[in-house]
């Protein structure tokens, strides 16, 4: 068989798709591990790949004794839990006030004229421009790290929302008057699902803003977490655990936009099938 | 119930130019009555169906239904637009109940209602299908029920079967004759085709361009209930030949 066809044949199966996505990394592993000499890297400052493996498998799944004080021993599940939940929280946040604002910012040209130029002024300042505000006023706490989360996936939600309503055709907002429709129902019945698609590209942009911002926020404003433990171990010198710490990061930003995805897929079908058969 | 009047109405849309859209337009509409606004594009006639929809406001002059001046859209006045214009995540009869369902309409009274259109328009299979799925005359007729089940008391139709290849279009005319025939609801029915104006209509009103205005208005006495028949019959070639050179005349003006 030439290898053209094959490589269709690859790309057309679901198990072929994940065969041909996984190259690239395998390939990286094992060159990084080839690199590498008594286990580690550019003169000892990076563990290779088999180092990196055994100390997650230890922070994950190792049983810490009474008499042990090591961080990194059974601890993996609980800081990507507390991540999780901080990303969560503000990922949610940011979709209560991004969403509705978009879709009247969207709908209504004098609120946009009002807000519009406060959120665009506002936006080029970057998360780690508000930590020290948000130490001043939260301390070292969980709702921080929830705040800065929320404002990093606050702008592409509410400006995608934007978009989205703005672009509704006027036939669809004229349909809906000439049916009886107050305001809010055609906020609610016809701006709103016009605009879920790209509602969609702003959450997908702005859950991986908030990965970012709860690493960069548990790096300074509290003391769990994944970003708390990958500084921490670099302090202590244990860039395995650095290095495994990064690759969950991938990991939980891989799994949610995943869930995003998924949640796109079923609401969304009619779009699907729009550009099936447009 | 369902009567339209026009007095002196113009249109004039803004920017330092300033088109006029429509000049000093006079058209009565009586209840139950089928009236097509005949003319090319850029005529204003779209712009006289959305003064009366409610989606735009005059410049100048009176325009009233049922006695009372329009200020804006509502159910008593059902529009039927260009490409269907419905809600692509919505099902058929989602599209359907939309406006019961906003107007607080109960459930046990719009449900038959809604039911009985379907069938009318020869679509009580597509229930559950998106508007994506259908077909182009499909969708229109989805569009005819839609503006139907909040019983109107007027029609307004935007060049409903201008995007309808040639053959469809034949099937939707006669669909609509059908409707027409049982609800007598008043129709103003935009167009650019001479033989959908006759073959539909009580009288036809022929626009002119920049600015619109109506240049004449001609009564059709062909007998009803009408079929596509009526296209080939010698009263109906009269009334062609009628408005061509009617129109032609218009043209020569400029």
């Amino acid at each position: 068989m030439e290898a053209g066809s094959l490589f269709r044949r690859l790309f057309r199966s679901r198990g072929g798709k994940w065969l041909l996505a996984a190259i690239l990394p395998v390939m990286a592993v094992l060159l990084w591990q080839a690199a590498g000499t008594d286990g580690a890297l550019a003169g000892g400052a990076l563990p290779t790949p088999d180092r990196v493996w055994s100390a997650w498998i230890t922070w994950a799944f190792g049983k810490a004794g009474p008499m042990t004080l090591s961080p990194y021993i059974g601890t993996w599940a609980d800081n990507l839990g507390y991540s999780a939940m901080r990303v969560a929280k503000g990922f949610a946040l940011a979709i209560v006030v991004g969403v509705p604002l978009g879709a009247v910012l969207g709908w209504s040209k004098w609120v946009a004229a009002m807000v519009d130029p406060s959120i665009q002024w506002l936006r080029p300042v970057p998360i780690t421009a508000w930590l020290p505000i948000s130490l001043a006023i939260f301390g070292i706490r969980d709702f921080g790290a929830v705040f800065l989360i929320t404002i990093g996936a606050f702008y592409p939600i509410v400006i995608n929302t934007t978009q989205g309503a703005r672009d509704v055709e006027k036939s669809w907002i004229r349909a809906a008057l000439m049916m009886g429709a107050r305001p809010i129902d055609v906020l609610m019945r016809v701006v709103l699902p016009a605009a879920l698609p790209s509602i969609f590209t702003g959450l997908r942009i702005g859950l991986g803003i908030g990965w970012t911002a709860v690493i960069v926020a548990e790096m300074v404003a509290v003391k769990s977490g994944l970003g708390y433990v990958l500084w921490d171990a670099y302090y202590v010198g244990r860039m395995d655990i650095v290095i495994a710490d990064m690759v969950s990061i991938g990991l939980m930003g891989f799994l949610s936009d995943w869930l995003i995805l998924r949640l796109e897929y079923s609401v969304l079908r009619w779009r699907r099938m729009q550009s099936f058969n447009g | 119930m369902g009567t339209i009047r026009f007095s002196g109405v113009s249109k004039i849309y803004g920017g330092p130019t300033g088109v006029r859209a429509l000049e000093n337009v006079d058209l009565n509409v009586a209840e139950g009555e089928f009236v097509a606004l005949l003319g090319p594009s850029g005529c204003g006639k779209s712009t006289l169906l959305n003064l009366l929809a409610g989606f735009e406001t005059l410049t100048d002059g009176v325009l009233s239904f049922d006695g009372t001046s329009i200020s804006k859209p509502g159910p008593d006045r059902g529009v039927v637009f260009q490409e269907a214009s419905l809600m692509p995540w919505l099902t058929v009869w989602q599209n359907v109940v939309f406006g019961p369902q906003v107007s607080r309409v109960p459930r046990s009274v719009y449900e038959p209602r809604a039911q009985e259109l379907l069938r009318l328009v020869g679509l009580e299979k597509f229930h559950d299908a998106l508007p994506v799925q259908l077909s182009g005359g499909m969708r229109q007729r989805v569009g005819i029920a839609r503006a139907l089940v909040m019983q109107p008391k007027a029609l307004l139709m935007d060049e409903p079967f201008g995007a309808l290849d040639a053959q469809t279009r034949l099937s939707m005319q006669e669909l609509l004759l059908d409707v027409w025939q049982r609800l007598k609801t008043t129709v103003l029915f935009v167009t650019h085709d001479i033989d959908e104006a006759i073959l539909l209509a009580d009288r036809v009103c022929i626009m002119t361009a920049r600015p619109g205005r109506i240049t004449r208005d001609i009564a059709i006495d062909l007998p009803r209930p009408r079929s596509i028949e009526a296209l080939t019959s010698v009263e109906f070639i009269h009334y062609k030949a009628t408005i061509m050179a009617e129109m032609r005349g218009a043209h020569a003006h400029h």
